[in-house]
């Protein structure tokens, strides 16, 4: 049987490797779950486990933190010292762009790839970027937290943007409750928000402009903002008293300080919290296709998901992983706002990024 | 002449015309390539991420002045306020610590260059912590005097330029120094028998003396300001001014990628960079700078009396804003849980050290950087000395060409150069991309003008009479050059390794697109930890860095301290 599935391994290599990268997707044949998959301590696998050790190396492209990477890498590395886990950890653009520069000119490095942004997850699927495997985790995930068909990519982690303040410059009662309460003119110079190549920051206008109405973030702009690469930056300034308010605040974030001891208060407003995946896949071509197969079983199932929360406080996009970090609110109970059509979302990126960067002042 | 001589003259004709044929052929693919590929990318108007581009137009430098006005004008705005107060700062320290005799100075020497070892995020994160407006400790300290309002804003233009000026005062300083010390001190002590005071001398005969090696450094200074990049993303974008460099860095990490604007904006540099070169060499072909010649001297300092302790305390004035008010800062930094500077609310820990400390790819990205930054600066030293012979010394037709050929890369910012550097080597059929290999010819690449401008100052002060005189008495190119050229050249050839060693181990520009998950260097994973971190654990690991770097300088200098008596 693992002959088979090796032998069903290479020749859909052997086709992928034909299709070259601007080249149409290829057909989506449905793939199906191997017939046994391995029972592993907390996981089950249809990885080749002694392939995937005898690769001895696995590769991740990553948006998130380095600190918090190297942890979640250090938990699979613990289970599978064979394997040496090394990763490039790049905004989700450069990342990007990267990782396409590098398959045009034929240079496979990467196993796995995690992007922020569903456009590039949809872009890179389309360039027949993701090799299809599908993971007896699977099940776990709901319809709209994966690829159709499933196996291309998956839905690692989701997180979502609200409003944060800081309760010693901020008196919980005249603190935002709103979106549109950031309107108020009190709060001139004194809002933050991420820079527009922020796949959260992209949510936060694609899903409040039609709810809000247009004018909202014309107005919105009237308010100055100042744009920061990252939440660390965002919290930072509002632990320091230079800014008041963080607009689409991210709430792994506030988790993240709140554990420090910063004095920082979250506000879900009623309206809902716009939200957007961390998406996970197998490249296709990459060097150590059984490890790369081997990770994604134990990285998507719970095992693997605590390990994300445990490293970078994320939400698991499963119903039976705890949320993360101590008193968080769980998914169940907030409102989030996912954008219903993801290739509409992937159109309005440019629109968005120009208009955003002129809001923070960085076009005219 | 016999028929046997002659051969040998013509043998060594054909000697050093193989090397100068072969050096210009490397050094031109790796300069001319990336600029192709950057000229390319400029003028595609369709697809960013199609290669070759589907369309063609000049659609992108039209939206500079369309869109990017501004972010040119604060570019140049900076730039120049930040290249005038560090050629200020370069100069003054260089000639109180080469011409006079200021106490102390074989350490205050040691500690000038302390500002240099560090990465360039600690500045400028240092200065945000120290005169952040309403919160930082220089306006804490001025609200507890009983004063109100803020006394420093370093979220303004004249802020960004003030850190980059602190910082690269330092490159400035190196440079001019190294001419300082080749120069003979007699001329200064003529001006002083006929009367002249010490400023006079200074203005009017050591400034004039020195003049290419302080115009070298303010050309170099000055690129170096117009691609600076740290103080720009650390202060610039929270006071919503955004330069070059950081519109450059939104652009290329934005989805799709920009790279058209970047590109362009890129280019637009060049040309300005482009005609002040040209001013460069109009000026130093009108003059004569040998001030090394055939007459033996000892560099001897002028005794200052009193006034020597004026200019020491100067000197440690300069130590404590750019070394030690930064680190001290970053230190409390380093060992808080989260970042603040209202200590009140602060809660410490070493957690910090131990996360970076713990963080294995950062470690093998300092041990690279250090590897690369030793390789690099010692290959990369000889190759550079031996072009600006060419370029300064030899009669080769188009010499001129090539010096502006090895500033091209420091003519457009580092991070767009880094962009091309990635295109370029991606289409050679040279399987080193995702390779330290790759990563040390893109930063000999990009080190060129920062070693060319350095040597140059010194080659020029060289009397041509000295090595004329080893070719009369029947030396041959290489001999000549062995025995006499880089002997002379061997103040400025030190100076120029330290500089490239520095600028290699801080090298970010390039290394952001060149990295690959084997070959990864260390100023990236800072400012990765800057971008995601948060700036504790910045500091931590930017202190770390720092130290470390001393640490090995201070082995090399042990270990060769007959051959680096010169920098001491």
């Amino acid at each position: 049987m693992r002959l088979l599935s090796a032998a069903a391994t290479a020749a859909s290599a052997l086709v992928l490797c034909s299709a070259s990268l601007m080249a149409p997707a290829p057909a989506h044949a449905q793939a199906k779950l191997c017939d046994k998959p391995r029972e592993m301590d907390g996981f089950k696998t249809c990885a080749d486990v002694d392939k995937a050790k005898a690769e001895g190396a696995f590769v991740l492209y990553s948006t998130d933190p380095e600190a918090g990477q190297v942890k979640l890498l250090a938990a699979f590395n613990k289970m599978f010292p064979e394997i040496k886990t090394s990763y490039v950890r790049l905004q989700a653009g450069a990342l990007y762009a990267k990782i396409l520069s590098e398959r045009q000119a034929k240079s496979y490095l990467v196993d796995v790839v995690q992007l922020s942004d569903m456009g590039m997850i949809l872009d890179f699927q389309r360039r027949g970027g993701f090799r299809q495997y599908v993971s007896p985790q699977m099940a776990a995930f709901k319809p709209e937290y994966k690829s159709k068909p499933e196996g291309y990519w998956t839905w690692g982690s989701i997180i979502m943007g609200g409003i944060a303040y800081n309760p010693n410059n901020v008196s919980a009662a005249e603190a935002p409750k709103k979106w549109e309460d950031l309107l108020d003119p009190k709060w001139k110079d004194a809002i933050n928000v991420k820079v527009s190549n922020s796949g959260l920051q992209h949510g936060v206008w694609y899903m409040l402009k039609p709810i809000l109405g247009d004018d909202y973030f014309k107005k919105f702009a009237e308010q100055k903002p100042r744009a920061f690469d990252s939440y660390v930056q965002q919290y930072g300034r509002l632990v320091d008293g230079q800014d008041k308010i963080i607009m689409g605040a991210q709430y792994s974030g506030y988790i993240e300080f709140k554990a420090k001891g910063a004095p920082l208060a979250f506000v879900f407003p009623e309206t809902g919290v716009p939200a957007v995946p961390e998406t996970y896949g197998i490249v296709s071509d990459g060097p150590h296709p059984n490890a790369a197969e081997l990770f994604m079983d134990w990285f998507l199932a719970p095992v693997g998901q605590k390990a994300l929360a445990d490293a970078l406080l994320l939400h698991s996009p499963r119903d039976d992983v705890p949320a993360p970090g101590v008193g968080s609110v769980p998914l169940k109970d907030m409102k989030l706002l996912f954008p219903a059509d993801w290739n509409a979302f992937e159109k309005d990126r440019v629109e968005f990024a120009k208009s955003w960067d002129r809001i923070v002042g960085a076009r005219r | 002449m016999t028929l046997a001589s002659g051969a040998a003259v013509q043998r060594r004709r054909n000697w050093q015309a193989i090397v100068t044929v072969a050096l210009l052929l490397v050094v031109g693919f790796l300069v001319v390539l990336p600029m192709v590929f950057l000229v390319e990318a400029s003028l595609n108007v369709g697809d960013p991420l199609a290669f070759p581009p589907e369309a063609y137009g000049l659609k992108n430098y039209f939206a500079i002045f369309d869109e990017d006005i501004n972010v040119l004008w604060n570019t140049l705005v900076i730039a120049v306020m930040a290249t005038v107060m560090a050629i200020l700062i370069g100069f003054t320290l260089a000639w109180i610590l080469t011409r006079t005799n200021v106490p102390g100075r074989a350490l205050l020497e040691r500690l000038m260059e302390l500002p240099y070892y560090m990465t360039p995020l600690v500045g400028a994160l240092a200065w945000a912590v120290l005169a952040g407006p309403r919160s930082g400790f220089v306006n804490q300290l001025w609200k507890g005097m009983g004063f109100s309002g803020d006394i420093a804003d370093i979220y303004t233009h004249f802020g960004i330029a003030w850190v980059m000026a602190l910082f690269e005062g330092t490159v400035a300083f190196v440079m001019i120094s190294a001419s300082m010390k080749s120069m003979d001190p007699a001329l200064e002590e003529s001006a002083r028998v006929m009367g002249a005071s010490k400023l006079r001398t200074m203005l009017t005969v050591t400034l004039p003396l020195v003049m290419p090696g302080v115009l070298g450094a303010t050309l170099f200074v000055f690129a170096e300001m117009l691609g600076s990049f740290a103080a720009a993303l650390v202060i610039g974008i929270p006071a919503r001014i955004y330069v070059i460099t950081t519109a450059i860095w939104d652009s290329t990490l934005s989805y799709p990628p920009d790279y058209g604007r970047a590109s362009a904006m890129g280019l637009a540099l060049f040309v300005v960079m482009f005609g002040m070169l040209t001013f460069y060499r109009h000026m130093i072909v009108g003059g004569s700078f040998a001030t090394i010649t055939g007459k033996a001297f000892r560099p001897r300092p002028m005794d200052m009396g009193r006034m020597a302790w004026v200019l020491f305390a100067v000197c440690c004035l300069y130590v404590f804003l750019a070394v030690i008010l930064p680190v001290a800062a970053l230190l409390l930094t380093s060992l808080q849980r989260f970042a603040t500077v209202i200590l009140s609310q602060a809660e410490f820990t070493w957690a910090n050290y131990q996360t970076a400390l713990s963080l294995g790819p950062v470690r093998t990205a300092m041990a690279n950087s250090l590897m690369l930054g030793f390789g690099v600066a010692t290959v990369g030293v000889i190759v550079m000395a031996v072009l600006v012979w060419i370029i300064y010394r030899s009669t080769l037709r188009g010499r001129g060409a090539i010096e502006y050929l090895v500033m091209f890369p420091g003519a457009v910012p580092r991070l767009v150069f880094g962009l091309a550097l990635l295109w370029a080597w991606l289409n050679i059929p040279i399987p080193i991309y995702g390779t330290l290999w790759l990563l040390a010819l893109a930063y000999f690449t990009v080190m060129l003008p920062l070693g060319v401008r350095t040597l140059a100052g010194v080659v020029l002060q060289i009397d041509k009479s000295l090595e004329e005189c080893a070719r009369v008495c029947g030396a041959g190119w290489g001999y000549q050059m062995r025995t006499v050229t880089l002997p002379l050249l061997k103040p400025g050839i030190l100076a120029a390794w330290l500089l490239i060693f520095m600028a290699c181990v801080r090298e970010l520009g390039a290394s952001v697109f060149l990295m690959g998950p084997n070959a990864k260097v260390i100023a990236p994973s800072i400012v990765s930890a800057f971008a995601s971190s948060g700036t504790e654990l910045t500091a931590a690991m930017a202190l770390i860095q720092t130290f470390t770097v001393i640490v090995a300088l201070v082995i090399l200098f042990r270990v060769t301290r007959g051959v680096t008596r010169e920098l001491s």
